[in-house]
């Protein structure tokens, strides 16, 4: 059974989609490279070797807290729901399938990437080379296996609203580690920035201290490490005790995901106790605006907190701006902070980049009620302010009056324009780029592939965060934005009564494609 | 009472082709008004291809729609103004009730005060009343039916396009859409509705147009459709039934 699954996963990949994979394949492989590389000056003393420790308990740490778990996605390539209905007992199934897991980029990367404890074995003779070999193997056969299981335990968790929490912390985490990690470094070579300086502190390469290193190689991720250092500083065949105990533990959570998997194949998933209204409540009346607006801003409000898909980015996109801000104030650069209220508005321009595909097939009722398309394009608009607009404007204003930063007055104009152009930008992109993926009447529980708006996010995401750059260095900078404001709805307009028809059907029949 | 000279919904030379595949082949239709109206025929016949063009949802290759006297291309607002539309297999929005979706509807097509009586009276009558937080995701199919149909009734249109409205739904539920369906008719409202129940098309239709590989091969009252046999019987005789061959390996 091993092997069919094996050829039958051999096939999904060939006859998939690529485009995901490649990028991952090429982007692992060259960051993999660059640690392999750096290995070699830290073996000859040029860089501490500390430093590879530290990228290898980042690159472990991805497995559990990063891309290569995606926990809203299943990241399972054959699908359980194909499983489910063969006689075979789920147990064994589960066994089977678990050896397919160590099939895939994210296990390649990593090799490729441990490879560089092999070179830090190296002047250590042809045994700690062979050790190096050993921990190489078991540390890939544990981060691969703490990896699967946390996404198992994270597909598990969820089909609950806690679960839906939980990873939208698990996305608004890195975000702000993608966005504002890079603080805490330029506050340590620049520390006079905010005072208009641009003095360079002098960076050491040399080594981290002893301690941090012990923590890293007392790590999971860390045990290859310790285990080669310790292989070519003459600990001998002692060195294999750490290769082992990761064999230990690779083999108990590979057990656990068996019994993770075992349990989704025995029972369909459950559906989540949606998030229902306390009472039958009233309708919306907005000031300026149409009966027809507001009733579409009730219903995206409503929408946006209880569509589970929604719900996730709605969090997510809430939660990474305080974190941003965290970091920052852990650093000598509090004049930065509020420059988090632009950024939010960013946030809140990528996460609602795909509203329209996401609604599915709904959209038909708006191309059969007339003045619905234009009334659906401004409620959109107006609920987008409401929910992310307004409070980056907001942010940054509070955050500005906390700090006194000199740039206070230049974000608030940035938070404004980029305000500007994700209300406007966000829904025209959700036309222009919908990622059609399960309809909504179909996504009963989260973690349904909801479709990939990875491309109109990187899309999105330069255009906004020009706007708030622009608008933040020139506040002329905001009659543009304005223009974009005024003109991007129209032609939102435009494009859905000339191809709304055509998205409908793409969202039927789950072919972005044809409404190209 | 309706204008008895206009047809509710006139197809003329309707052509929808998808690549190579031609769906619908010149189709031409006139329904009149005040009419319960049944399109029958086979899987992949061009019924809901036909429906989706007359509620504005595909352009068509060719041909044009009018809806009481307006044409489809070239008034589509005014046009679409007289429908109430129930297709088959297509989202709401999903996370509202269905107080709300019928709020958010009458809100949509700036509705007077009287949307809030006919809703109450649409959700007592097709049995949504019982389950007011209920959103419309975790819906049967059979619920699914009735607020499509609700909110195909809402705006009190002239003319409802139903696709498939009895299609996996129980008994009751069916009865209950039929009763609402009736009376909408009695009280000059035109149907027109694809169905494979032929028991009820025969029941309730005045008029039925059986369809197959995107043409009309037969139209007019239902009695004259039948001549004399049952719909059922009539519609494999016209559209044929290709002989089954005994499975052995069933024995």
């Amino acid at each position: 059974m091993t092997r069919a699954l094996f050829a039958l996963k051999l096939r999904l990949f060939r006859n998939g989609p690529h485009n995901e994979r490649a990028f991952s394949l090429v982007t692992g492989l060259l960051l993999a490279a660059l640690v392999v590389a750096g290995a070699s000056p830290a073996v000859r003393g040029v860089v501490g070797e500390s430093w590879i420790a530290l990228a290898l308990t980042v690159w472990g740490g991805m497995w559990l807290f990063g891309p290569l778990a995606q926990p809203r996605h299943d990241p399972s390539v054959i699908s359980r729901e194909w499983l489910r209905g063969y006689p075979i007992r789920p147990w064994r199934l589960a066994r089977a399938l678990s050896w397919t897991e160590l099939l895939g980029v994210g296990p390649l990367i990593t090799l490729a990437c441990l490879l560089s404890l092999v070179v830090l074995a190296a002047p250590g003779g042809p045994v700690a080379v062979a050790i190096a070999v050993v921990a190489v193997v078991a540390q890939l056969y544990l981060l691969v296996w703490a990896g699967k299981t946390v996404a198992a335990l994270a597909s598990w968790l969820l089909q609950t609203r806690a679960g839906m929490t939980l990873a939208a912390v698990q996305t608004a985490v890195m975000l702000a580690v993608s966005f504002a990690g890079w603080v805490p470094f330029a506050a340590w070579l620049l520390p006079r920035l905010g005072e208009g300086e641009a003095d360079l502190a002098t960076p050491s390469l040399g080594r981290l201290p002893e301690p941090v290193v012990d923590v890293l190689a007392a790590l999971p991720t860390g045990w290859g490490y310790g285990a080669v250092v310790a292989a070519r500083d003459g600990a001998g065949p002692g060195a294999v005790v750490l290769p082992m105990a990761a064999l230990a533990l690779g083999a108990l959570l590979q057990l656990g995901w068996i019994a993770l998997t075992a349990r989704a194949l025995r029972r369909p998933p459950r559906r989540a106790t949606p998030l229902r209204p306390a009472g039958p409540g009233r309708g919306l009346s907005l000031p300026f605006v149409s009966p027809q607006v507001s009733a579409v801003v009730a219903r995206e409000l409503a929408t946006w907190f209880r569509d589970p898909a929604r719900g996730v980015e709605l969090r997510s996109a809430w939660l990474t701006p305080p974190l941003m801000a965290a970091i920052i104030a852990l650093t000598d650069w509090s004049w930065a902070l509020p420059l988090v209220g632009p950024a939010a508005a960013v946030f809140g321009a990528m996460v609602a980049i795909n509203t329209y595909a996401l609604d599915g097939t709904a959209l038909w009722q708006l191309l059969t009620t007339p003045g619905a398309l234009k009334a659906d394009v401004r409620g959109r608009m107006a609920a987008w302010a409401l929910l992310f607009g307004a409070p980056s404007v907001v942010l940054a204003a509070v955050l500005w009056a906390v700090t006194g930063s000199p740039l206070g007055g230049a974000a608030v104009c940035g938070a404004v324009a980029a305000t500007a152009v994700g209300c406007a930008a966000a829904p025209l992109l959700a036309v222009v780029m919908p990622a059609v993926g399960t309809d909504a009447r179909d996504r009963v529980y989260p973690g349904q592939q909801a479709g990939d708006p990875t491309g109109g996010q990187m899309t999105i995401f330069p255009v906004v965060a020009l706007a708030a750059v622009a608008g933040s260095l020139w506040w002329a900078a905001l009659l543009p934005a304005a223009a974009v404001l005024y003109a991007a709805p129209a032609l939102t307009l435009r494009l859905l009564r000339r191809r709304g028809t055509g998205l409908l059907d793409a969202m039927a029949s789950r072919d972005a494609a044809s409404v190209r | 009472m309706p204008d008895l000279s206009t047809p509710a919904v006139e197809v003329t030379d309707l052509t929808q082709r998808f690549g190579s595949v031609v769906a619908v082949d010149d189709l031409s239709l006139t329904i009149p008004p005040g009419m319960f109206y049944g399109i029958v025929g086979p899987n992949g016949a061009g019924k809901t291809t036909t429906l989706t063009a007359v509620c504005g949802l595909r352009e068509p290759t060719s041909g044009s729609i009018r809806i009481a006297g307006h044409d489809l291309r070239t008034d589509r607002e005014t046009a679409l103004a007289q429908l109430g539309v129930m297709m088959d297999g297509l989202s709401l929005p999903e996370r509202l009730t269905a107080t709300e979706v019928l709020r958010y509807s009458a809100g949509l097509r700036g509705l007077d005060d009287g949307w809030r009586a006919r809703a109450r009276d649409l959700l007592e009558i097709l049995g949504l009343d019982a389950v007011p937080r209920t959103l419309i995701v975790e819906y049967s199919t059979g619920m699914r039916k009735k607020i499509n149909l609700a909110l195909a009734m809402l705006h009190r249109p002239r003319v409802l396009v139903l696709d498939e409205p009895f299609e996996a739904i129980d008994p009751v539920s069916a009865h209950s859409i039929e009763q609402v369906l009736k009376q909408y008719v009695e009280a000059g409202g035109t149907v027109v509705m694809s169905s494979h129940i032929m028991d009820f098309v025969e029941r309730n239709c005045r008029r039925v147009a059986l369809v197959a590989g995107g043409r009309v091969l037969v139209e007019g009252p239902v009695d004259e459709v039948t001549a004399g046999s049952t719909l059922n019987e009539r519609f494999v005789e016209l559209v044929g039934a290709d002989p089954v061959r005994p499975l052995e390996w069933l024995a």
